[in-house]
Formats: C-alpha cells, sequence, structure tokens
C-alpha cells in the first residue's frame, strides 16, 4: 500500500469518526427527547439541525483550561489516548465485500484490544486532574470498563467459534446464505444468549446508561472529563460517540451478517449502506436503553458483572464448543 | 418473571416515542392554561370600569409574604381614596390567598405568567394608583351605583 493510500484511509476514517460524531450527538439528543416526550434540539437549523455544528465550533473555540495542581503532562495527553484507540479502532471494520480499510487475520482482536486501551486513558484523566470528583470518576471507570471486557471478549467468542475466524470479513461472508431455507444464517439465532451478552456489556463499555458511573452526570458531574474544557472535553465527547458506533459495528458484524441483507444478494455499492443502517439501528437501541432505563448503583454494577454475566458467558462458551464438536458426529450418527 | 420490569421500561419509553411530545414550541405555540391557574395578582373592575376594591386591607394582612401594600388616604366626606396598590410580582409565590380573603371579589389571579423583566424595577407593580375606592355597599349590593 502506497503511503498515499494510507492517508487516504486514515482521512477518510477521520471523516467518517467525525460525522458519526456529529450526526450521533444529534441523534442522541433527538431520541432522547422524543422518548422523553420532547423535542429535542429544534431552534439551529431547520429541525435543529444545525445544533451539534455549533456546539463543535464552541468547543473548537473555547479556552484551553489546565487546573493549576494538575499534573500538567498527564493531563495533557488523556484525552489523546481516549481517542485515538477509538480512531484507531475503525481500522477492522468490514464496510462491503471490498470495502474496508485493511485485512487483518485478527481484526476481531484488535478491535477489542483497542477498545480496552480507552479505560487507561479514562483513570490517567481522572488522575491527573487533582479533584476527588474526577478521580471517582476515573476509579469507576477502570473497575468497571476492565470488569465488562472480560464478558464483552467472551461473548464474541461463540460467532468466532462459527465462524472459525477472527477476521471481521471471514465472519461476516459465513453468515451469507439461510438455514432451512428461510432464516438468515445470523449468528444472533444460534447465539442469542452470547448477543444478550454482548449489548449488555457493550453498553457498560461505551459508558452509557444504565452504566454510566464513570460519569454519573447527577453525583459526579462529568466524572472523569470534569476538569476538561474546549476541544479537550470534545475529544473524549467525540471518542465516546465513535465507541458507540464501534461496538454496534462489532455487533453487527458478529450477529447480523455485517453488510449483508437477509434472503438476498447484496450487491457491492449497496453493502455499506447496509452496514451503516444495520449499525445505527443498533445504536438507536443503545440509545433507547439509556432513555429508559435509570442507572445501577456501582456495587450492583459490579456483581451483575462477575456473578452473572461472566459466569453465563462462560458457561456459554463451554457449551458452543461441545455443541460444535459434537454436532457433525452427531449428524453422521442420525444419518447412518 | 425476573427482568420484565426492563421490558415494561422499554415498551413505555417505546410507546412515548410514537405518541409524540407533549412539550409545544413555546414563544411560536402556547398552552391553554386551566382556568383555576394561579398567576400575577389582577385588580377587578365592574361594569363600569371602576375598581371594585374597597381598600379594607385584609388583603394585605392575609399575604404571607407581604408583596401586597395600599397606600389609602381619606378625604373630608370619609370616603376611601387609593394612591396606590403596591404588588411586588417578584416575591409572591402565587398562593392565592389575598384573592380568597377578598369579600368584594376585588382582585383575581390572573393568566398572566410570562412575568421575567429585564429591570428589577419592574417587578414592582402599581395596581391601582390615584382611584377612589369602591364604597363597600356598592360592591357588595350595587344599589348606590
Amino acid at each position: 500500500m502506497s503511503a498515499l493510500g494510507i492517508l487516504g484511509r486514515f482521512a477518510a476514517m477521520l471523516v467518517l469518526l467525525l460525522v458519526n460524531g456529529v450526526v450521533l450527538i444529534y441523534m442522541l439528543r433527538k431520541v432522547l427527547g422524543r422518548l422523553h416526550l420532547r423535542i429535542g434540539p429544534n431552534r439551529v437549523g431547520p429541525f435543529g439541525l444545525l445544533q451539534t455544528t455549533n456546539d463543535v465550533i464552541k468547543l473548537l473555540t473555547k479556552e484551553d483550561l489546565r487546573p493549576d495542581s494538575a499534573d500538567a503532562w498527564l493531563f495533557n495527553i488523556a484525552p489523546y489516548l481516549i481517542f485515538v484507540p477509538s480512531f484507531m479502532a475503525y481500522i477492522p471494520l468490514v464496510f462491503g465485500p471490498t470495502l474496508a480499510v485493511t485485512n487483518l487475520d485478527t481484526g476481531l482482536l484488535l478491535a477489542f484490544a483497542l477498545t480496552s486501551l480507552v479505560p487507561l486513558g479514562v483513570l490517567m484523566a481522572g488522575w491527573s486532574s487533582n479533584s476527588k470528583w474526577s478521580l471517582i470518576g476515573g476509579m469507576r471507570a477502570a473497575g468497571l470498563q476492565i470488569a465488562y471486557e472480560v464478558p464483552l471478549l467472551l461473548s464474541a467468542l461463540g460467532p468466532v467459534m462459527m465462524a472459525g475466524s477472527l477476521d471481521p470479513a471471514r465472519i461476516v461472508a459465513a453468515q451469507s446464505g439461510v438455514w432451512l431455507g428461510f432464516i438468515p444464517r445470523w449468528f444472533v439465532i444460534p447465539q442469542i444468549l452470547a448477543f444478550v451478552v454482548y449489548a449488555i456489556a457493550s453498553q457498560a463499555e461505551t459508558q452509557q446508561t444504565p452504566f454510566d458511573m464513570s460519569e454519573a452526570e447527577s453525583e459526579l458531574i462529568t466524572g472523569f472529563a470534569n476538569e476538561y474544557g474546549g476541544m479537550r472535553f470534545g475529544f473524549m465527547y467525540l471518542a465516546e460517540f465513535s465507541n458507540t458506533f464501534i461496538v454496534s459495528a462489532i455487533g453487527t458484524m458478529l450477529f447480523f451478517g455485517g453488510w449483508q441483507l437477509p434472503w438476498v444478494a447484496t450487491p457491492a455499492w449497496l453493502a455499506p449502506f447496509v452496514f451503516i443502517a444495520k449499525t445505527y439501528t443498533g445504536i438507536f437501541v443503545m440509545m433507547w436503553a439509556r432513555g429508559s432505563l435509570p442507572r445501577f448503583r456501582v456495587d450492583q454494577m459490579l456483581s451483575f458483572c462477575w456473578k452473572v454475566l461472566i459466569p453465563v458467558s462462560l458457561a456459554w462458551v463451554v457449551v458452543w464448543a461441545c455443541v460444535q464438536r459434537l454436532w457433525p458426529v452427531v449428524a453422521m450418527a442420525v444419518s447412518r | 418473571m425476573w427482568g420484565s420490569g426492563i421490558l415494561k421500561g422499554f415498551a413505555i419509553t417505546m410507546r412515548n416515542m410514537f405518541r409524540g411530545p407533549i412539550t409545544v414550541m413555546y414563544p411560536e405555540q402556547k398552552l391553554t392554561l386551566p382556568e383555576r391557574a394561579r398567576w400575577a395578582v389582577a385588580p377587578r373592575y365592574d361594569a363600569e370600569g371602576r375598581p371594585k376594591c374597597t381598600a379594607c386591607l385584609i388583603c394585605v394582612n392575609e399575604c404571607p409574604d407581604h408583596v401586597l401594600n395600599l397606600e389609602v388616604s381619606k378625604s373630608e366626606d370619609g370616603a376611601k381614596h387609593i394612591d396606590r396598590y403596591v404588588y411586588e410580582v417578584g416575591a409572591c409565590m402565587m398562593c392565592g390567598l389575598c384573592v380568597e380573603a377578598c369579600p368584594f371579589d376585588a382582585i383575581e389571579m390572573s393568566h398572566e405568567y410570562e412575568l421575567a423583566t429585564r429591570d428589577h424595577g419592574d417587578l414592582v407593580r402599581v395596581l391601582l394608583r390615584d382611584v377612589d375606592a369602591a364604597s363597600t355597599r356598592r360592591a357588595k349590593g350595587g344599589d348606590d351605583a
């Protein structure tokens, strides 16, 4: 790949991330508004469409403040440590049969590895701000996101076993066609339990209500991002929405057949649109949960993760491994 | 069933989504207030446009926030004259006790709810200025005309 090609791909990723950020913030505010019987943004531009653009301009032009007592080096670097992994996590996404940043045999692993770097940045931001609210937020984020990383990975194992690959392109390709003539071969159907675990864990991973303890608007104001302002805060905010897009995109690839339409063959030009539509549907469901559920307590959250989600997903991995191994034997025995 | 409450919550918010907003675009659209809504106190007038206030001071004494004040003088024939009827709307809690207490139906809780002002002084209103108080007999029976 030429240097120009790499640059072009990075530019495309950046544009996608920024557009996603702007669209998702607008979408979140509109969806939450409607869920709560309100209108949502409606003043700036038609239907309030320019609201987020104006917010971005505001963030860009705000003074860049740093508290005197903050640890300057960590404070400055933390937003980028949150932003860069979520930017890099666009690399393994497969938008169509020929449309991806690059093809990686271990793309899924890369995506999960990158998203698991986020708590490090969050903890850094919380610690370096030298404020008790930020620190509490950062500690919560670390405890929470690292805990929920485990069921997230375990729930991805089911589809990986079915596809026999960690390459997102091959996982998506394995979901083409139908079972029994009419059920689309989407992994969500046999892997429904893994999907539920994935949905819950990804909600926690992206720090959205009901798992937003690290921000906890009502108790910690914005938690780890408390002392940040201007574009540094903007980076954190953007990373949060980009992470939402990424977990939803990965969920689409793992469980809902990626860019493929059910029953019919998908033309290459349509594939990215199908993929984006599926991803946004997933994001809508996440926002729906965000608008419906109250926040858990920290202890409830952690015990839910360690006592329910992890055992369930571990058991599912074992069960599915047995099924996967035994199925050919049983099928052979039945056919004989 | 464990978890059914969560599903119920989801169903409620989704129903809300299709119900559409119950809020309105405020300055352009306004909701009609319920008839008994209580906002700023306003004086009432009789058919000839004269204030029904008799300057009995019951509202002034009744007000728990001391936002009403009547400055009354008496003419030679003993009739009451209202110099100023002052109302501090900024400190009023719209409880409506003054209206309940008024025996002559001379004040009301109006439906005027857009009370924000740019000037602090505008929060002190003069409801009546330099008018003759209604005689109690006229206000009650109307035979005095």
